[in-house]
């Protein structure tokens, strides 16, 4: 990830004095983060921006929970604009398994999407995701995502799944209404691609075992 | 978009209900929930876990939690009762061989501690099929009738055609709005 926008938006005076007083009582700095052996949902609600780094090894997953598909929809006109499934283990080759041990380990919890600018415009819409559980039962199980352009938060989720029963499959759709923006917030984010950029933190138990990233880039092409 | 029809009407004190919908596998939640939010129905499995569909308007949060009816995952339901304001109970009107256990997964819920204000929905689904059993009989079948603890209505409704799905939500939501509101 690149960490070139970690220092913009410091010369608004007001802005950054009032944030360096929240500072002090109650912001988390993504280092301090780093030092903890457990990261909890109170520690994450508490940081300001984006992450540079993942807060959690991908090991920390001993829950075996897996996403297997995400879908997002324009409730306004009920149209699927993304669908994006992750094939059955059965599907994959051998071949494919050989190469395991070259593949970047953060691959599988990052995702880049392209979207076109008439993706702002969104007014409504529904994300669904679906998720398989392994075989031991999950309890307090917590998502918290956040999307930033530059440090501008956008958008924030924090919802509590509770229960999650053994080997199951799950489904969620959050329907919601898309952040208004301004022409030239609009024009800012289709100018400067991949810095719209969000973070997924999974909770079991208030202890942190998955962290996914993505960015998004709005100038695509239809 | 029903949904968020219904979700305007909410007033201020509540800020975020819940509603959780269960029944005997195959009864059509999955279906009820799909159609009721635009989706496409034509392609729905049993489902081995939950579907939760949230919505969020205005700061208001309605959040609706279709769990598995399958007798394996029974045991799981209690799991889902904290903090549910409102049951809906699906009932495939035309499974007339298992009525008599329908009618005893329901009262069983009925005498859960944790579910005790919660209003209660049943929908008599599958009014579009010919063998379906109208909601006036379905209504004696579950002998809704000796229900005193829970605030019930029983609703016929085709979750395939969409008939009557949002003149239950809207009673629902209506009926625990009116609840949440005189307790404060």
């Amino acid at each position: 990830m690149s960490a070139k926008s970690a220092n913009s938006g410091k010369k608004k005076g007001g802005g950054f004095l009032a944030r360096q007083v929240k500072a002090k009582k109650d912001a988390l700095t993504e280092e301090e983060l780093l030092k903890k052996k457990d990261i909890t949902a109170d520690d994450v609600l508490r940081l300001t921006k984006g992450t540079d780094n993942y807060l959690c090894p991908p090991e920390a997953n001993v829950f075996n929970i897996d996403f297997t598909r995400f879908k997002l929809r324009d409730m306004d006109t009920s149209t699927v604009l993304f669908e994006v499934a992750k094939p059955p283990p059965s599907e994959t080759d051998e071949e494919h398994d050989i190469d395991t041990d070259e593949v970047d380990p953060n691959a599988g919890r990052f995702v880049r999407y392209q979207f076109t600018p008439n993706f702002l415009k969104l007014r409504t819409v529904g994300a669904t995701v679906e998720f398989t559980v392994g075989d031991k039962p999950v309890s307090k199980f917590r998502m918290i995502e956040r999307h930033y352009f530059r440090e501008r938060l956008l958008k924030s989720f924090d919802f509590e799944f509770g229960f999650c029963i053994p080997n199951s499959k799950n489904t969620v759709e959050h329907i919601y209404e898309f952040p208004q923006l301004t022409p030239d917030e609009m024009k800012e984010m289709i100018d400067n691609p991949y810095e719209t950029r969000s973070d997924s933190y999974y909770f079991v138990d208030d202890k942190l075992i998955m962290h996914n990233k993505a960015d998004y880039a709005y100038n695509g092409g239809t | 978009m029903g949904l968020l029809t219904i979700l305007k009407k909410m007033k201020q004190k509540e800020k975020e209900v819940r509603l959780l919908m269960l029944g005997l596998d195959n009864a059509g939640k999955t279906t009820i929930l799909k159609k009721f939010n635009g989706e496409d129905i034509n392609t729905i499995s049993p489902t081995l876990g939950f579907n939760i569909k949230t919505l969020e308007h205005r700061g208001f949060k309605l959040n609706i939690w279709d769990v598995g009816g399958q007798k394996s995952l029974r045991s799981y339901w209690r799991n889902y009762f904290e903090s549910t304001d409102g049951l809906i109970w699906v009932v495939d009107s035309a499974d007339r061989r298992r009525l008599s256990d329908c009618k005893e997964e329901l009262h069983q819920l009925l005498v859960e501690e944790r579910l005790a204000g919660a209003t209660l929905l049943v929908f008599a689904n599958k009014q579009d099929l010919p063998g379906a059993l109208p909601a006036e009989e379905i209504k004696e079948a579950l002998e809704l009738d000796l229900i005193k603890t829970h605030h019930w209505l029983i609703q016929g409704c085709s979750a395939v055609t969409g008939e009557n799905l949002l003149q239950g939500m809207d009673w629902i939501i209506q009926d625990i709005s009116s609840r949440i509101f005189t307790m404060d």
